[in-house]
């Protein structure tokens, strides 16, 4: 890496291509929560449930993110495992007012973690426990101890009650991500 | 990789709770996008059988209890359905209670829908028609009149009446109500939906409704009117299970499991139903499998069986406890349907045909399963048990139900064949060989042939091999080897011990040759002791006679003329008058040097 290259990587001047995966069930909000990370112009007012996937580019803190939106149906989560390799983060939103999904959150969290792909890389998880505005929502820290998140010990981890629909807590996790992130390529490089 | 074989359950238990004291029946629980929001709700009554509390009809939202309002009286059926098509979709959810029928739409009731009146019987008819005309018909008469006719077929206060003990009492009661004429309701004992025109999921239907008497009524979903009237048999039968395929509009067919222990038939036109099958025991629960249109009945005698639309017995098998219920579990991914069924022991078997390819387990006997979607899951399986818990179970994405599947369809015979499993190499093999039978069959010929005479040639060669000589039975060889190039030469004979075990012992060598022609240096030897698979060497020189002026091939000794220039020689076992070996050697012709 030259001398400029990495004076500009230094001050931050070159952005910086990283790849995050949105995972989650149907009917979580994954591609709300993508659409309130895009400028105001691009976002998009009508959401309806994602066929396949979709990828959405938005930038934070020099990082230039390419977000694969995954759609969470049943028959649709067998596409995630193919971008597990070159992903840089996961992203992976729950409905937190969805109580009877929680075990079904849980069981593709585990086979997540499990992929070959996945368990030997030391990938940031931001968990985004959505819909905190509803009312029979759960609160993150149950959410949390619900899925096992404390056993997982390789991997970065944050989880943060958001919602999608405002914008509410969206700001924080992606920091979160973007500082995980930048941490990992800095180590790397 | 099946998840089943490494002992890991293929069902996510979501939800249990022991303390929700719902006590319901088969029949009595539906899944539905009550809201319209496409997120499904679970629709049960809560049957309550004292006279205190109120049965009630409740909703979950997932795990949670939404709605919760009382029933007019113990509800016997409910079904979910499609009235309109305005939008958003809401079906409309129908309660069965008496002979009467609730619809609730949003969770409301809308509309109440009578069953009509049953004709009274021609004899109770009469005796209350003179009730109602004569002002002094005495209350002995009216039960000596009301006695005379069956007591099943009377109606509610003619029963009520004979059941009085005290005369003053049926008395009191003719003076309250004999100038009316009593009426025989039409109890709703069970309902199902059948699409009007369209298979879609969201497809208007018709709800049918059986009743105590036998009647089996096919409704209008929107103005409830009686599109379709028909009797269940032409026997007494109580119909309390009915299942429906097909398309009102198209042609339908209606599977009615009665009390008395029959399935009946009934088809689109027709004004009474067929008796199809006729069981022996009681039939705790039936379903209808879509698509091969089989009838799976589960008896009183812990026994499944699986009859054709014909009414041919498929298959019948055992179950290891009492069957209290059962629910199809349609799995259209893997278009598969399978038969969930609730045993007493409180373990759940999943049925594909005849065969269980999965089991789980609730805390106790399950009183009603349903599978279906609730919420935004699927494949949800929601079991009641008799002990009034709720159970959530959730079909993994993953679940594999292929590996262990040997025989999909029901087949006629009792027992299946004891086939090999089918490997991928024996189906290439199998396939090869019908595509290319010519070709295989021609070099399969050709090799055998090839083998054949590549087998004569060696036996041809062995026969014909002169040195190698050799005696099976006694195990040895003999081989004999001419060195020089005459008159003289020596003639070194190879006996072999071929017998890996023994050693041969007690033999003995005569060379036999005609005086006139050879000298041998030895006629007879002994043979040592040889040892196993060794060989002993005996060297013997040969000297030819040669005589002036006399061409050795005129001579007329042995006959023919190749035969008299050869050694023989003789193997023989000492005091055995029969060689054990003979072999001829024939001599080389002397290169005369002139």
């Amino acid at each position: 890496m030259g001398l400029f290259q990495r004076l500009a990587n230094f001050l931050g001047v070159r952005k910086k291509d990283v790849n995050v995966l949105v995972v989650g069930l149907n009917n979580s909000g994954k591609t709300t929560v993508v659409n309130s990370f895009k400028s105001e112009d691009d976002r998009i007012t009508d959401i309806v449930p994602t066929v396949g996937f979709n990828v959405e580019r938005f930038q934070n803190q020099n990082l230039a993110f390419t977000a694969f939106d995954m759609s969470g149906h049943g028959r649709y989560r067998d596409l995630w495992e193919h971008y597990y390799k070159n992903c840089h983060g996961i992203i992976f939103v729950i409905d937190s007012s969805d109580r009877l999904r929680l075990v079904v959150v849980k069981e593709e969290l585990d086979l997540m973690l499990q992929h070959p792909d996945i368990c030997q890389k030391k990938l940031p998880i931001l968990f985004f426990a959505n819909k905190m505005d509803c009312k029979e929502a759960l609160s993150s820290v149950k959410i949390a101890a619900a899925l096992g998140l404390d056993k997982i010990m390789d991997k970065p981890w944050h989880i943060s009650a958001s919602n999608a629909l405002s914008g509410e807590g969206l700001q924080e996790g992606v920091e979160w991500l973007t500082q995980q992130i930048r941490e990992m390529l800095s180590v790397k490089s | 990789m099946s998840r089943g074989e490494l002992g890991i359950s293929r069902w996510l238990e979501a939800h249990t709770d022991r303390s929700a004291g719902l006590t319901t029946l088969p029949g009595n629980m539906v899944l539905a996008d009550v809201a319209g929001t496409g997120d499904y709700h679970l629709v049960l009554t809560d049957l309550k059988f004292n006279q205190d509390t109120k049965c009630r009809l409740k909703v979950y939202k997932g795990t949670l209890l939404v709605s919760d309002q009382p029933l007019p009286d113990i509800p016997s059926s409910v079904v979910g359905f499609y009235a309109d098509q305005l939008e958003p979709r809401i079906p409309v959810v129908a309660v069965a209670c008496g002979s009467e029928l609730f619809a609730y739409k949003n969770l409301k009731p809308f509309y109440k829908f009578r069953v009509p009146f049953c004709p009274l019987v021609d004899e109770e008819a009469g005796v209350w028609t003179e009730v109602t005309n004569s002002e002094s018909f005495g209350a002995d008469k009216l039960l000596n009149a009301l006695k005379a006719i069956p007591y099943a077929s009377l109606s509610a206060r003619s029963q009520y009446i004979l059941n009085q003990t005290s005369p003053i009492l049926v008395a009191e009661l003719l003076r309250k109500c004999g100038k009316t004429m009593p009426t025989k309701e039409n109890i709703i004992t069970c309902m199902a939906s059948m699409a009007r025109s369209s298979r879609d999921r969201r497809a208007i239907a018709c709800p049918i409704i059986a009743t105590e008497f036998g009647s089996i009524f096919v409704l209008d979903p929107q103005n409830f009117a009686i599109l379709h009237q028909a009797n269940t048999c032409n026997v007494k039968a109580t119909p309390f299970i009915i299942k429906s395929t097909g398309l009102f509009d198209v042609e339908f067919r209606l599977l009615i499991a009665t009390r008395e222990g029959h399935i009946c038939l009934l088809r689109k036109g027709w004004l009474e139903g067929k008796c199809l099958i006729q069981l022996t025991s009681d039939i705790v629960d039936m379903v209808a499998v879509p698509g091969d249109n089989f009838v799976i009945v589960a008896t009183s005698d812990k026994a499944l069986h699986c009859y054709s639309k014909k009414g041919q017995r498929l298959w019948s098998t055992t179950t290891a406890n009492l069957v209290t219920c059962m629910s199809l579990v349609p799995l259209e991914h893997i278009s598969t349907c399978m038969v969930a069924i609730g045993l007493k022991n409180g373990s759940i078997q999943l049925y594909q045909g005849r065969q269980p390819v999965d089991f789980t387990s609730v805390a106790d006997s399950p009183s009603v399963i349903t599978f279906g979607q609730l919420g935004q899951e699927e494949h949800v399986m929601v079991v009641i048990t008799i002990g009034g818990s709720i159970s959530f179970k959730i079909l993994k994405r993953t679940a594999d139900f292929s590996s262990k599947v040997q025989e999909n369809s029901p087949m006629l015979q009792s027992r299946p064949l004891p086939l090999p499993k089918r490997s991928k190499l024996f189906l290439e093999q199998s396939i090869r060989e019908r595509k290319n039978a010519l070709e295989i069959h021609q070099t399969f010929q050709q090799d055998l042939i090839r083998l054949r005479l590549s087998a004569a040639r060696a036996l041809v060669q062995n026969l014909s091999d002169q040195s190698g000589i050799g005696n099976e039975k006694e195990q040895l060889k003999l081989s004999a080897q001419v060195l020089g190039l005459g008159p003289k030469f020596t003639v070194i004979l190879s006996l072999e011990n071929i017998n890996p075990n023994n050693p041969l012992v007690g033999l003995c060598v005569t060379f036999h040759v005609n005086p006139l022609y050879y000298v041998l240096s030895l006629y007879a030897a002994k043979v040592p002791l040889i040892p196993p698979s060794l060989s002993y060497k005996l060297e013997t020189k040969v000297e030819e006679v040669i005589k002036e002026g006399v061409e050795s091939d005129d001579l007329p000794v042995g006959g023919g003329k190749g035969n008299c220039k050869v050694i023989r020689v003789f193997v023989t076992r000492e005091l055995m008058p029969v060689p054990v070996l003979a072999a001829t050697i024939n001599m080389p012709p002397t290169e005369l040097i002139v």
